[in-house]
């Protein structure tokens, strides 16, 4: 039987009203001179000199942008992590009963909770909570969800967590030892290792007319963003969970709730929120998946904002290094050959550390021409803060060591710290410590011209230092 | 519970208060007011910074039941539907704040201060300031902006009566 069509039943009215539905048809594709600005090396770029404010300016002047802890949403819960306070333990018991059964509480969870207890950026090494084993005090060992920010701040104080204390490692340089036990055993605590070599640094300090031994160390310095970190996860009915995260790298973080969760990357939506400060700081997960956990066992919203103390204790900092110098110098002030040791302290998890040690390792050397160089860094676990971004990526810490050594170097050999720095300073074509040619390379006009704003030939310092102490 | 009733950005506002909360927890908890920010919650980074009866307070330290009663200003209230304060456009213009969290605070800092002392020396908006800490930008462009609305005042005293 053949299939009898429909007739199409059109009126004048529908089709017009069809027609007014439709879209507009696009207007024609015109090519536009797009000009494609590749400025050259030491060009300008038309950016510069150009005035411009901020976009979010005026919402940041009313008080009117939305940073996580200004949102809240329906029923939302509150979270605080309790942590460990001690540096290294084994975690004997975790009794959470009097926590839960406080009016106003609403979920607890442990280390145990966590689907997949580990995570970081390079080594998956951290702990979300910790379950067996604590590695430093500001670990997390449970989490707390209740009505109000108080509540939940005082349910911590309910929870009674029994320790075994094992012998914390402290100092980096006992760390860097064989012998020492390894804190994520069975592997020993260095976990990253760089080597750069050039030329020959033996012959090179043979020829020397001085040799100069210097050793050098810097602080473990907290990022401090005003903002504290903070994130809030809601789940939908479908078992999409929805975090808002103050995450400066929203990708990677996402692969690791996803991990930690035991959830598909494609059930996991995070919102990037304005971020108040972030120096490196916020570039790995925090709190997001305990308060997805939380917010999955109430089916209700969780947010978790750190207060000040976990900020300093709980995030990471920037490394600590213990840096030894070994520079030849011919009676000129010349750099012949250079030696370098780095120790990073890692702190208890890797966290970026891997990106730091190379870093700093490449800019060991300083903007100098060193043809013989060996740089060594290593990176070791300590029961600390764990060390991570910040702000440079260990070139702030080198930079102070090879300047600190050229003005010890300068005052010995009676040459003015400028001089001897305009004779070794890197030049249009030099090569890095890693052989890569450089360009754009402005070191000796960008001296000499910070020489001359600040009077040095007039006395703003000298090689003996300033007579007014204006030297900067 | 305590009842607490005042004065905020010219409106009365009531609120039933656990009596540890403090200022800060109930303008932004209870009043929705999240212009005040909570950095350190122990009076240290001046992020929590408003002003009652005139005066620039840390509003994580204040009672919210030690205001009852009282005039409070927070960044809400500077500006009105018709126009910014002119420390707000001169902030935005200079471009004082970059991450803007310690924003509000420093505002309110330099408001309190150019109330009492219109033509303000350098170092004496840096003491106003003292109490408000940044971590991106520095203090450079604030205390320009605070200096330039100053100097705006001067030109135009019609401007003292917006602020």
């Amino acid at each position: 039987m053949v299939e009898k069509k429909p007739a199409v039943i059109e009126k004048e009215a529908q089709k017009d009203a069809l027609e007014l539905l439709r879209a507009p048809a696009p207007a024609p594709l015109v090519p536009l001179p797009i000009e494609v600005l590749v400025p050259e090396a030491r060009q300008q770029t038309p950016a510069v000199r150009q005035r411009a404010t901020r976009s979010d300016a005026r919402t940041h002047g009313l008080g009117q942008t939305k940073y996580i802890d200004d949102m809240y949403l329906p029923g939302m819960l509150f979270a605080k992590i309790k942590r460990a306070g001690v540096a290294s333990a084994r975690i004997v018991s975790v009794d959470t009963k009097e926590a839960e059964a406080m009016p106003g509480v609403v979920a607890v969870i442990t280390g145990r909770d966590i689907p997949c207890n580990t995570f970081g950026p390079s080594l998956k090494d951290q702990p979300v909570l910790a379950d067996e084993r604590v590695f430093h005090a500001g670990d997390g060992v449970a989490a707390v969800a209740a009505v109000t920010e108080q509540i939940a701040t005082e349910a911590l104080e309910k929870i009674h967590v029994e320790y075994e204390p094992i012998e914390p490692v402290l100092d980096p340089l006992a760390s860097l030892k064989l012998e020492t036990p390894g804190l994520h055993a069975p592997s020993p605590n260095i976990y990253g290792h760089k080597v750069i070599k050039k030329g020959d640094v033996a012959k090179a300090f043979a020829e020397s007319y001085r040799v100069f031994e210097g050793s050098f160390r810097t602080q473990m310095v907290e990022h401090v963003p005003l903002e504290p970190h903070s994130s809030l996860a809601t789940w939908d009915p479908n078992g999409r969970v929805t975090i808002y995260s103050t995450l400066g790298r929203i990708t990677l973080g996402r692969a690791d709730i996803s991990r930690t969760l035991g959830v598909p990357m494609s059930r996991v939506r995070i919102i990037a929120t304005i971020v108040g400060g972030n120096f490196g700081g916020k570039n790995e997960i925090t709190t997001e998946p305990v308060v997805a956990l939380l917010s999955k066992k109430t089916g209700r919203p969780v947010k978790c904002t750190f207060t000040r103390p976990e900020e300093f204790m709980s995030s990471t900092t920037r490394h600590p290094l213990i840096m030894d110098y070994k520079t030849g110098v011919t009676k000129e002030g010349r750099i012949l050959g250079r030696q370098i040791r780095l120790v990073l302290d890692g702190g208890a998890y890797c966290s970026w550390s891997e990106t730091t040690l190379g870093k700093a390792c490449i800019l060991s050397a300083g903007p100098y021409k060193i043809d013989n160089l060996y740089a060594e860094a290593f990176v070791v676990y300590t029961n600390k803060t764990m060390t991570g971004a910040m702000r440079g990526f260990g070139a702030p810490q080198v930079c102070f060591a090879y300047e600190s050594q050229m003005d010890d170097m300068a005052k010995a050999l009676g040459i003015d710290p400028l001089e001897m720095r305009l004779m070794n300073a890197l030049e249009e074509g030099s090569l890095s410590p890693t052989s890569q040619k450089l360009h754009s390379v402005v070191v000796k006009e960008s001296l000499l011209q910070a020489a001359e704003r600040f009077g040095w030939k007039n006395g703003n310092g000298s090689a003996n230092g300033s007579a007014n102490g204006s030297r900067t | 519970m305590a009842e607490v009733t005042m004065t905020v950005n010219g409106e009365r506002r009531t609120a039933h208060v656990a009596p540890e909360t403090t200022l800060l927890r109930m303008l932004r908890d209870e009043l929705q007011l999240t212009g005040s920010k909570l950095g350190c919650d122990v009076g240290d980074c001046g992020a929590c910074t408003v002003m009652v009866d005139g005066k620039s307070v840390n509003s994580c330290l204040m009672l919210a039941v030690q205001a009852d009663g009282r005039e409070v200003l927070t960044i809400e209230g500077l500006a009105t539907k018709e126009q910014l304060h002119p420390l707000q456009q001169l902030f935005e213009e200079k471009g004082s704040l970059q991450c803007g969290f310690c924003g509000p605070g420093v505002l309110m800092s330099a408001k309190a201060l150019l109330d009492e002392n219109p033509d303000p020396t350098e170092p004496e908006i840096r003491d106003a300031l003292a109490g408000n800490l940044c971590r991106c930008t520095g203090y450079t462009k604030m205390i320009e902006a605070i200096q330039a609305v100053a100097q705006l005042r001067h030109e135009r005293p019609a401007a003292k009566s917006v602020a």
